[in-house]
């Protein structure tokens, strides 16, 4: 007779640890939709930024276009550093 | 019926026209939803800490776990050195959750999907951190853009590099909340619109993915306050721990 009744505190226990995983899975997820997230804005932002950056420079020197195209492509390795960091700085969290 | 899909952003004016000095400062339902979430954080904390039980009720369980979540965020990410600005953060966080949540009932407006909002709250961020960097460390303070281990040659282009990197923060910071908020917002709409126009034969699909949808922007609404709160965390840390 005490059988059953083991069972059943044994089943409890391996269904809570089963839900408990579950659901740092699911954070995990959420998390990772996060990061996910901030990666792609990083590197869009740098870009515009020195995009922006080097039109305001053509407009004051009149050295219209070349430091437009030099300050995108300055935009794109300061997004690429961003997401590098981003990276660097989510593989620390883990 | 609204089925434009973008005219849940329209902001307009509730009560009389105020200007002073040409600037238009009447009152909005935009400003009428911030002093709703702001109201709303105000009661939650106020009544959850009204009792100090040992044993906590709900609410006040809640609103410990809240402080107890952003102060464990700020130890981990900024350090000890950066406790006294737990009130920013803590309040940063709190209203810009509660404005993403209140966003998401029906017939309110999402006050976070309006990019000057955000733009205004991550400018506020990167110049206050700018300026605690320069009180901090004075002009070593501009280290930050020289990294250390970087040949000489290439000193110039990796500090500008690093420049543009620094002032794209509140451009991330500030997109990142809005696209995030507008674009959720935008396709429950749309979504919703199928079910209307698809009538009672063919608007259970869109009307499922509407409920998915509204759990998914549930979630995003509180990770991307998140991500707000953990990125100034970070700017924080970078000011206040200067380790190039």
């Amino acid at each position: 007779m005490k059988m059953p009744e083991d069972f059943k505190t044994r089943l409890k226990i391996a269904k809570s640890k089963i839900k408990s995983e579950l659901d740092s899975d699911k954070q995990k997820r959420a998390t990772f939709m996060g990061n996910a997230f901030k990666l792609g804005t990083e590197l869009v932002a740098a870009v515009a930024v020195g995009t922006i950056i080097g039109f305001i420079l053509d407009t004051w020197f009149d050295t219209k276009p070349w430091l437009i195209v030099i300050f995108f492509f300055l935009g794109a390795a300061a997004g690429m550093l961003n997401v590098i960091r981003a990276a660097n700085r989510m593989q620390k969290e883990d | 019926m609204a089925s434009n899909p973008m005219q849940q952003f329209t902001v307009q004016r509730i009560g009389p026209e105020i200007k002073i000095a040409n600037i238009d400062l009447s009152f909005t339902n935009s400003s009428l939803f911030m002093v709703i979430s702001a109201v709303v954080i105000i009661l939650f904390l106020f009544l959850g800490s009204k009792e100090k039980k040992i044993i906590p009720n709900k609410l006040q369980l809640i609103a410990e776990l809240s402080y107890t979540f952003v102060a464990k965020m700020i130890s981990d990410t900024a350090g000890s050195k950066a406790k006294p600005y737990f009130p920013f953060i803590f309040s940063l966080f709190m209203f810009v959750l509660f404005c993403n949540m209140v966003g998401m009932l029906p017939y309110s407006f999402t006050v976070t999907s309006h990019i000057i909002v955000t733009l205004i709250m991550a400018l506020f961020i990167f110049i206050a951190v700018t300026i605690i960097g320069f009180i901090k460390h004075g002009f070593k303070y501009f280290s930050i853009f020289v990294p250390s281990g970087v040949p000489a040659v290439l000193l110039p282009l990796i500090t500008v590099i690093e420049i543009i990197s620094y002032l794209s923060r509140p451009v991330s910071l500030s997109v990142r909340l809005f696209a995030n908020m507008m674009a959720g917002h935008t396709m429950l709409k749309v979504f919703g619109g199928f079910v209307v126009s698809l009538g009672i034969l063919g608007g259970w699909l869109p009307l499922s993915f509407s409920v998915a949808l509204t759990g998914l922007e549930i979630l995003v609404a509180f990770l991307q306050a998140y991500v707000f709160a953990i990125l100034t965390c970070i700017y924080l840390n970078d000011a206040l721990n200067l380790h190039h």
